[in-house]
């Protein structure tokens, strides 16, 4: 509550609204396929800062978040689709069977640490992968699931963006109030040293599996965002070259920081859409910048930016008692 | 149906230990680059689809020499080994206090620009290569014909294992290899120049990638998008095996190869599952491996 | 962190966004826009390089001869990266950024049904060039979506059935196929014909791999070890095709028993392949474009042209493409405007006058009859690589009749 206080009193909630107003009105004044990008953008930016929870907070690498984040859409996907679920209902459950799912898969995963973490985390996700390709009789098997009967009012981009931009600010909004909390600066701890937390009385695997359950429920609700976007979905949504998509995201605008991701989407979006339009080897270019990005800006576009204009921005603006990160 | 022969069981063993065979030859490297040097590369399968448009590119070339095919056998796996080189030297060794994630994320970089590059070089098409004399023919085992090559290959996963292992036991350079996957530290306390070492052993991991690029072709085809193919199936054959075990690799690649085979006769739907499942499995009771050793 | 930056990086992205957007040049109204999308990265991007080629070649002779109306035709060519997501993105981005009047395209069935669903939406008509899945045309047909190709119900069910039929007439079979959903529809389609010509047949076994498997030891001992008369190739094609045949082969499958190799018969998969190389011996294999029995002259320019371009023979991707064109061409023509409604009322019926014949479209699923041709592979001196020699057509029986199609729409 008292970071609220102090976010609402400083120049950066200035600097939101203005963001927010902008977001807004992006429908009136961009194309309609400018308005489409920034729905993807604003989709990736909630998965990437899901899987930042996990990643950036609690020091858990996963390989795998594109497995949950297409649990979320088929869930959607199959409520409409199959069962003709009320259209409400089916979106708030992508992020109830993301979560279980998370959980279930999680419980596993915490058993094991670092390397065999991620390996466990990466099996999982080509399971559910596998699982959604072959059960043809129930998710549409390799050809996906198409037609998926989302309301007709949703079929206007422009309203399709403000609903993904109303969920997509209520997620991002209740993922910063869980990183703020007590909860979220254990995560922190726990990913600064798990011994000493351990040693402080703190049930470690229950944290990170806390952690889990959470990043793969905002990633459901990710997915079912992009099912209504898209009105389809494959099971590509769950491959491992997706999830690679997230991890870069997460680098690529820095995962030591909240808006990391944020930026990291628009970035990512932004470029691969540039390049591939420009050049058939546009692949070979996207790898030169991961490569690149690896060696020398290993803390994402902000983590390097804070570090450049650090010195000169502490004059002008302070940094309130809630940054707890890098 | 002839399920349960003699031939028909001898004959599935047998293509059981082929494709076994085969995917040990690509995976031994991954092997030793992550017992050694504890990276997780998923650029492995790149390397391995050069090795293999390497092959097709000299066999093409140089169609008219005699021999042509054992002539690549010799040069283009040292080529791979090389590129390994560069790509540790300027790249990798950056890293290597980083975490793992960012190894992870860099190779993802190196397959992009390992496999845009061999479609610049190589275009889009699918490649073929013959089969090289001496071994074009076929051979009949318990009533079914079997080709002399893939029985070759069987011989070359062999001969790689048994020379890996003998390398790594009984050589000075096994012994120095052996010593820096221990402890890093002491090795390098006691002189042994690391930095080198860790080269050295992502030179070899890459050159046995290329070495099975380049045996592959004659009874493959040579593709874009063979890269991808391959390594998740690496990564299970290392996993099941154990993180840095070449014995290990060795018999989990035999299992994968003997599920494949007897798992069409049982549910090939969910013949890939298993895989994974084994995969989980060995992860979370036995994470390092059949043979691997407990860190 | 600071926030500040956070906050001032993300403005001035936007910022930037918002200048790009400002500036970029918009699509002149004049010309006729046509949207291809197709997978020009990646494993499948020699059909997409080739097909965009063909379309190329129909663009510049319509445009040397005046365009359409006056106007001159523009085709923009989208990589979809053979991803459904990318596929649909750029589908969105041609319609909503580039104005296009019409979308072509795609090799993948699952981007072909992405992009099918969208223009329901928009109302726009999409033309199918490669994409297999007899489900577009079928299950899953609009108003909007055309199909100038052959799809997999004769390509791999019908035509090869009805071929084995006239042929061989084998009894035992052992199927392999590619484990999706195409491969076991084509399975479904060649059983369905098959055993309504020759009642006696049996599948005795059928084999799946998993998608993308290119080492094919196992499922040939087993297929060697059958007892079957013969044994048919499900949906396997391009590399993976390849692979089993040089496996095949060097097992000596192909002297052991018959071979329905429905893919083996484009060409594309051939071309690096010479005599005394591992090849589908004698097998029965269906075809999509054989331009080496094409007769029409319009087809040996064809067959150049592309060559020219990118050089390499043509992929029945190419033709289909260069149809597509024209038979928009014919359409507005005969609208005398790019109205899309009125547009699908002059496509439904046509009959379009091409250089492999008369080809109608089907108005109750939009689909071009367009003729599968078979043969036995072999070598002859005319080419380097194996092609079906001793060719044969099937036209419009190939296909699922209109009765067929409605109960399965009625069933869905």
């Amino acid at each position: 509550m008292k970071s609220l206080v102090n976010a609402l009193n400083s120049n950066r909630f200035v600097l939101l609204l203005v963001l927010l107003l902008f977001l807004l009105i992006v429908p009136l004044i961009m194309k309609a396929s400018w308005v489409s990008l920034v729905n993807e953008m604003l989709i990736m930016a909630l998965a990437g800062c899901a899987l930042n929870l996990m990643l950036g907070y609690t020091g858990m690498v996963s390989f795998g978040p594109a497995g949950l984040y297409a649990v979320g859409a088929y869930t959607t996907a199959i409520l409409l689709t199959r069962y003709r679920f009320p259209f409400a209902i089916a979106m708030i459950s992508a992020p109830i069977l993301a979560g279980i799912i998370g959980g279930l898969v999680g419980w596993f995963c915490v058993r094991r640490s670092a390397v065999y973490f991620a390996l466990l985390t990466l099996a999982f996700a080509q399971i559910i992968w596998t699982i959604l390709f072959e059960w043809y009789g129930f998710t549409g098997g390799d050809n996906g699931i198409v037609s998926i009967p989302i309301p007709e009012f949703f079929f206007t981009i422009s309203h399709c963006y403000y609903l993904t931009l109303i969920i997509v600010g209520i997620s991002l909004l209740l993922l910063w109030t869980i990183v703020q909390s007590p909860f979220g600066k254990t995560l922190q701890a726990i990913r600064e040293n798990p011994g000493r937390t351990e040693f402080i009385a703190i049930h470690l695997k229950r944290y990170q599996l806390a952690a889990f359950v959470l990043s793969s429920a905002f990633l459901g609700i990710a997915g079912s965002l992009f099912c209504v976007f898209s009105g389809s979905v494959f099971p590509d949504y769950a491959h491992w070259v997706k999830s690679t998509d997230m991890l870069v995201i997460c680098l690529l605008g820095g995962f030591y920081n909240f808006g990391g991701p944020i930026v990291g989407s628009v970035v990512y979006i932004l470029l691969s859409k540039m390049i591939s339009k420009q050049t058939m080897f546009w692949m070979f270019f996207l790898g030169v910048i991961i490569v690149f990005l690896v060696l020398f800006m290993r803390n994402g576009i902000v983590g390097f930016l804070s570090e450049k204009l650090a010195p000169v921005l502490d004059k002008t603006s302070g940094s309130g008692p809630d940054e707890g990160t890098r | 149906m002839n399920l349960v022969t003699f031939e028909a069981i001898a004959g599935q063993t047998l293509s059981g230990i082929s494709v076994g065979m085969v995917l040990f030859l690509i995976a031994a490297g991954l092997s030793i680059i992550f017992g050694t040097l504890k990276v997780l590369n998923l650029a492995h399968g790149s390397i391995y689809m050069l090795g293999g448009f390497l092959c097709y590119g000299f066999t093409s070339t140089f169609a008219s020499v005699p021999g042509v095919f054992w002539w690549t056998l010799l040069a283009a796996p040292m080529i791979v080994g090389l590129v390994g080189g560069l790509i540790e030297i300027f790249l990798l060794r950056r890293i290597y206090a980083q975490e793992m994630l960012y190894q992870y994320i860099l190779t993802f970089g190196l397959i992009l620009i390992i496999g845009e590059t061999c479609k610049f070089i190589w275009g889009v098409g699918y490649h073929t290569v013959g089969a090289p004399w001496p071994f074009n023919g076929k051979v009949s085992l318990w009533g079914l014909s079997f080709p002399v090559y893939n029985l070759f290959l069987i011989g070359c996963g062999f001969a790689v294992f048994i020379g890996l292992v003998a390398l790594m036991r009984y050589t000075g350079l096994g012994r120095i290899i052996r010593a820096v996957t221990y402890h890093r530290e002491m090795a390098n306390a006691l002189g042994i120049n690391v930095p080198k070492v860790y080269t050295g052993v992502f030179m070899l991991g890459c050159w046995l990638g290329g070495l099975a690029g380049t045996l592959m072709p004659p009874m493959s085809v040579v593709a874009l998008g063979s890269d991808m193919a391959v390594i998740i199936e690496c990564f299970i054959i290392v996993v099941i095996g154990g993180l840095g075990s070449l014995p290990g690799a060795f018999i989990g690649a035999i299992i994968l190869g003997l599920l494949t085979a007897f798992g069409i006769y049982i549910i090939p739907k969910l013949a890939v599952a298993f895989a994974f499942m084994l995969m989980i499995v060995i992860l979370i009771i036995r994470p390092w491996g059949l043979m691997g050793k407990p860190e | 962190m600071k926030k500040p930056i956070l906050f001032s990086t993300l403005a001035v992205i936007f910022l930037m966004m918002l200048l790009g957007f400002s500036f970029l040049a918009q699509s002149a109204e004049k010309p006729i826009v046509i949207g291809f999308i197709h997978s020009m990265s990646g494993a499948m991007s020699m059909y997409g390089i080739s097909s965009e080629a063909g379309g190329q070649i129909a663009v510049e002779e319509i445009n040397a001869a005046g365009g359409i109306l006056g106007r001159p035709l523009k085709m923009i060519t989208r990589d979809d990266k053979l991803n459904a997501e990318t596929g649909l993105r750029e589908a969105k981005d041609l319609i909503l950024s580039e104005n296009a009047d019409f979308l072509t395209g795609t090799i993948s069935s699952a981007v072909a049904l992405a992009i099918s669903n969208y223009v329901k939406r928009e109302k726009k008509i999409f033309l199918v060039n490669i994409s297999q899945s007899s489900s577009l045309t079928e299950e899953n047909w609009h108003r909007y979506i055309f199909r100038i190709d052959t799809n997999a119900v004769p390509y791999w069910g019908y035509a090869p059935a009805l071929a084995l039929a006239k042929k061989w007439k084998d009894k035992k079979i052992v199927s392999l196929g590619f484990d999706y959903e195409t491969g076991k529809n084509s399975l479904r389609a060649f059983k369905e014909k098959y055993l309504e010509l020759v009642p006696d047949a049996k599948i005795i076994d059928e084999l799946w791999a998993p998608l993308g498997t290119t080492d094919f030891t196992a499922y040939i001992s087993k297929i060697a070890n059958s007892g079957a008369d013969a044994f048919f190739l499900s949906c396997i094609y391009g590399g993976g095709e390849l692979a089993f045949s040089k496996q095949a082969y060097a097992f000596g499958l192909y002297d052991k028993m018959h071979a329905i190799q429905p893919c083996a018969g484009d060409i594309e998969t051939w071309f690096s392949v010479k005599k005394g190389d591992p090849y589908p011996k004698g097998a029965l294999a269906t075809c999509r474009y054989p331009f080496w029995a094409i007769k029409d002259p319009r087809s040996k320019q064809f067959v150049e042209k592309h060559n020219k371009k990118v050089g390499f023979l043509p992929s029945y991707g190419a033709m289909n493409q260069y149809l597509i064109m024209y038979a928009l061409k014919a359409a507005i023509e005969k609208v005398g405007a790019v109205d899309t409604e009125k547009i699908i009322n002059a496509l439904e019926g046509m009959v379009l006058d091409t250089f492999v014949g008369k080809i109608p479209i089907r108005p109750y699923d939009h689909q071009a009859m367009m003729p599968n041709w078979y043969g036995v592979m072999d070598f002859t001196p005319e080419f380097s690589f194996p092609y079906i020699t001793k060719i044969d057509v099937i036209g419009e029986e190939g296909y699922h009749t209109v009765e067929q199609i409605k109960k399965l729409r009625e069933g869905k």
